[in-house]
């Protein structure tokens, strides 16, 4: 009942909104209404009270937590929020933006009351199911990757090499097929292969959101298995200057970080400001040292924003800097060097704890910049977005000049975007947008060695519509895009011959959703298609990486014989120039019933030319016999079910029980994918031991149990393939070298306190100290998961 | 209402386009030339009599396209005279550049003390050293050069033939950054030669 008061509501204000762009001359017409909820349990909060400063004029939120102010003279002013036992807010508002929801934090809590205007970008993509990471998660784990905070989202998991380079997988995809929005803007960096793990730093997100559905009409190309968008500080207007000092110590690694940042919002303008130093040595497996595992990042933030009347103008900067170790054990020469490092017990080469990085490692810089301004009119809001990343990446290899970096690329990357949400026309909501991406990346001489991937420039034109209808209990969302874009390449042969290429490629994407709700239960169903040009890595890649050779679809082909032949560089002319084509329907079905949430989601996604790169065998060489790669394509499928139940057992000890379920395959061939996530079954509790007005401490277990991945490719031993036991040419089913790894199970805990300003954890992961195989990480092979790792962290807000 | 909102938009769309594609396309430069250290596409062996300098014997092996798919080819094999003592000498290049061939060997003398050669080959064939070499076992190697740690290198080897006989020869240069010690063997480190030959003694 109150469900369908509140759309009525919504209808008749939205409505009464476009009427304001008409008479607007008029005085007293303003009104302004929004929500209030719990940040911790996003529950409403009833009887907070809504002040106007400076006014009269002011409200209190009814048991839903809604709240309504009307006949405001005024286009803009301050509101103060405040309730018994909670943290106040003075919020800015202007009439133009959206329902503001306000979500409160208690006292007691360490996370702070913010006020929320819009869902932002995922505002049109109700139907593609979000899930959100709680950002408790974020606050306790800043040394951890992006894809690591992400995996406690169901159907989120992070592939992997080693300890720190971590890539996010939904839904069985990753790399070039998750899209990854920071800031409004898409994040340019080498994102090929699975080496290169996103450069984001946790200490300058605030709140991380996923897109589990194709969201690929607003996002563009590559949102393929989903989009995770990154936001940082909101810079609120109107709050005294505050900040806080992180630190965190780790015991497996023997390092830990420390981060600090304030914020300041006056009437005006407001900014922010932060930064932040990790380090970690070696990690250590239960059994044995993880040489050259360390890590080492320097990060650091700013922004400013000035409001004006009508809109708002934000510049912003950040830097992340880091030096991230690839294990030693994972390096060597030859096939036969490869068998013998597969076949040993424990990693070839042990060494004793140490905080150096030595080669292999990764060093990158990553710097953004960006400005940003709305402009509300009459008619809409506009939005113009410029992001500027300039991402510097220089790989550093075992090799006889290791001093050297073996790959060192600069990508350059320019981001246009320009939006226009309009004001509801009758039951639509929605926005057009434009946007041009333009990315350029060059290799840097003195290497020593051939350019893996050649220099390249994409420029590319976009232009989408995204409309909403909102109806009594339902809500319609359907979007439309149109991609244009031209790639030049430009490489060198071994034989230092240049080559060049220029192709171009378009595509139209679409999405429709619907939302419907009935009772306790909310049904969601979003199908969308995505789209991706086959990237420079997979088209032209070759020679040595690691301890295999690669090659690009168009750097070999196969001659009459079947034989595999690498001498010619291929054109769209000899080999069709194909976009892969994802096309994925998501459900998701969710039932409130107070002390019970459950959340379940199936989906089910078809991708046409699903590139991937598989052994093709192993070639002799003055090195000894290599195992050989080649890019393939073949049409995939992937289907699986995602379920999140949340119990409140009593008011103080809430469960969550999480599963994940995965299939996919290479319906070409009738034959497995490699490096898929293997299905795994979790459960969380959380205990509240008291809690007063100051402070509060809060007891966590958690355990997790991951199942082998049995839809493995078969393991062919690259022992077979060198003494001619195993054959392989084009028609052999896909192989690995190693069989999946065992399931494992693993348990951890936290106690978790809050005194006055400061907040402090204790956290046990791996508390078994269980030594295991991640069939997600490449490192499998040769070394065993960290152990045991306990992490202390202690805030200070100011 | 409709032309109002798309007609600035409009505009909008086209100026940025254009400003786009006329800033962003005239950025058609190749990587530079590189001087590839890495990839060794020729490996020469030359047995030089010890008695008599102007016998030399040579063995060879390429691998043309280096990183590409084609097989190595051992293109000369080693044939050498009974009872007779030769000094053995590694020459690696580079040869993907015609132009610009790259002398590897130097690479290797710079850095000796990560380097080193090991040799398996058919019991026998040699009078000195006796064994089968020192891949896997504890046989004997005549290495004629250290590195500054003392530590053997083999660039250049001292063989003495048997009597009439066949078999191979085998020749691995491991690269044991760190790792390279007395006691260190064929299974430490990445490799950068791997190549077997054929034998005649005769």
């Amino acid at each position: 009942m109150n469900y369908k008061l509140g759309v009525a509501l919504l209808i008749f204000w939205s409505l009464y909104f476009s009427a304001i762009g008409i008479a607007q001359q008029q005085n007293c017409i303003y009104t302004v209404e929004g929500r209030v909820l719990d940040v911790e349990n996003r529950q409403p909060i009833p009887f907070v009270t809504v002040r106007l400063l400076g006014e009269s004029k002011g409200a209190v939120t009814d048991a839903e937590g809604y709240f309504q102010v009307r006949h405001l003279c005024e286009k803009e002013f301050n509101l103060r929020f405040s309730c018994v036992g909670y943290k106040p807010i003075v919020h800015h508002h202007d009439g133009h933006h959206a329902m503001p929801t306000i979500y409160m934090a208690t006292d007691v809590s360490q996370l702070e009351t913010v006020v929320i205007e819009s869902e932002g970008e995922e505002l049109f993509f109700e139907s593609a199911t979000i899930d959100k990471i709680d950002s408790r998660s974020l606050a306790i784990r800043p040394a951890s990757s992006l894809g690591e905070v992400l995996s406690e989202i169901e159907g989120v998991s992070f592939v992997a090499i080693g300890s720190n380079v971590q890539l996010p997988i939904i839904h069985g995809l990753y790399g070039n097929r998750i899209l990854i929005v920071n800031n409004g803007v898409r994040h340019g960096f080498q994102n090929w292969g699975v080496e290169h793990a996103p450069e984001i730093d946790l200490n300058n997100v605030e709140k991380v959101a996923v897109l589990k559905g194709a969201a690929a009409v607003r996002f563009g190309p590559e949102a393929m298995g989903g989009v995770v968008l990154v936001e940082g500080n909101g810079m609120e207007l109107s709050t005294p200057l505050s900040g806080m000092i992180k630190t965190g110590l780790e015991s497996n690694g023997r390092g830990g970080y420390t981060a600090a940042n304030i914020q300041y919002g006056g009437d005006r303008w407001s900014y922010h400001l932060g930064g932040g130093y990790t380090r970690l040595g070696d990690r250590h497996a239960p059994d044995y040292s993880l040489t050259n595992s360390g890590k080492e990042e320097v990060a650091v933030n700013a922004g400013v924003r000035f409001h004006f009347r009508d809109g708002d103008a934000r510049l912003s900067y950040s830097l992340v800097d880091q030096k991230l170790a690839i294990l030693r054990t994972s390096i060597f020469g030859n096939g036969e060097d490869l068998i013998r490092a597969l076949d040993a017990e424990e990693p070839l080469i042990i060494q004793d704890f140490s905080y150096e990085i030595k080669p292999p490692y990764q060093s990158t810089a990553h710097h953004f910049l960006k400005a940003e301004a709305d402009w509300n009119r009459p008619g809409g809001v506009w939005h113009l977005i410029w992001g500027g990343q300039w991402n510097a990446r220089k790989e550093f290899d075992v090799r006889r000049n290791a001093e050297r970096p073996v790959i060192d690329l600069e990508l350059w990357t320019n981001d246009l975007q320009l939006e226009w949400e309009h004001v509801t026309w009758g039951p639509f909501e929605g926005a057009f947008g434009v946007q041009l991406f333009m990315q350029d990346n060059d290799n840097n001489p003195g290497t020593g060695t051939t350019p893996f991937i050649p220099n390249y420039n994409t420029n590319r034109g976009s232009v989408f519509v995204i409309e909403t209808l909102e109806r009594p209990h339902i809500r319609y969302e359907l979007g439309v895009r149109g991609d244009y874009e031209v790639t030049s390449v430009r490489g060198r042969e071994t034989n230092q011959d240049t080559f060049s290429n220029e192709y171009s490629l378009g595509n139209a994407t679409l999405s429709f959703g619907v939302v419907k709700s009935f009772m306790d239960w909310e049904f969601r169903s979003n199908f969308g298609t995505a789209w991706r040009a086959p990237n420079v890595a997979e088209l032209y890649s070759f020679g040595q990486t690691g301890y295999k050779l690669s090659y690009g679809l168009w750097r070999y082909q196969f001659n009459e014989d079947g034989q595999l032949q690498t001498n010619k560089i291929l054109t769209e002319e000899d080999e069709a120039l194909l976009p892969e084509k994802g096309y994925k329907w998501m459900n998701e079905l969710k039932w409130d019933k107070g002390i019970h949430q459950l959340n379940i989601s199936a989906y089910l996604n078809l991708i046409e030319n699903f590139v991937y790169e598989r052994p093709i065998g192993l070639t002799s060489t003055v090195r000894g016999p290599m195992p050989a790669f080649i890019y393939d394509r073949n049409d995939a499928l992937f289907t699986g079910v995602d379920v999140t139940w949340k119990t409140s057992w009593s008011p103080k000890l809430e469960g969550v029980l999480g599963a994940s379920y995965l299939w996919s395959r290479n319906i070409d061939k009738d034959e497995p994918l490699i490096n898929q996530p293997p299905n795994y079954l979790r459960y969380d509790l959380s205990y509240k031991v008291w809690t007063t007005e100051k402070a509060q401490l809060i007891l966590g277990a958690d355990a997790q149990y991951t199942f082998r991945q049995y839809h493995a490719p078969q393991e062919v031993n690259p022992e077979d393939i060198v003494n001619g036991v195993v054959e392989i040419n084009e028609d052999t089913p896909i192989f690995d070298f190693r069989e999946a790894p065992d399931g494992y199970f693993l348990l951890g805990g936290s106690i978790n306190g809050t005194w006055k300003n400061w907040t402090g954890q204790l956290s046990v992961y791996n508390a078994l100290n269980k030594s295991y195989r991640n069939y997600l990480n490449e490192m499998r092979y040769f070394a065993d998961e960290v152990g045991r790792n306990l992490v202390l962290n202690i805030n200070y807000k100011f | 209402m409709f032309s109002k909102i798309t007609k600035p938009f409009a505009y909008l769309l086209l100026g940025l386009s254009v400003m786009t594609f006329t800033a962003c396309d005239d950025d058609d430069d190749f990587p530079e030339e590189e001087n590839d250290l890495e990839v060794i596409t020729r490996v020469t062996l030359s047995f030089t009599n010890d008695q008599d300098a102007g016998d030399v014997v040579t063995a060879l092996a390429v691998d043309p396209d280096g990183a590409g798919i084609q097989d190595l080819e051992v293109l000369e094999n080693i044939v050498l005279k009974a009872n007779t003592t030769y000094t053995l000498e590694m020459e690696l290049l580079n040869e993907l550049d015609p132009n610009d061939v790259k002398d590897i060997t130097a690479e290797v003398k710079d850095e000796d003390d990560e380097h080193q050669f090991f040799f398996a080959f058919t019991e026998g064939v040699f009078t000195t050293p006796t064994g089968n070499g020192n891949v896997d076992g504890e046989g004997e190697v005549n290495y004629l050069d250290q590195d500054g740690n003392g530590n053997p290198v083999g660039l250049e080897t001292s063989w003495t033939a048997a009597t009439a006989t066949t078999g191979t020869f085998r020749v691995i240069l491991k690269h044991q950054p760190g790792l390279k010690t007395a006691t260190s063997t064929v299974n430490e480190g990445g490799t950068d030669i791997d190549v077997t030959f054929d034998i005649t003694v005769e």
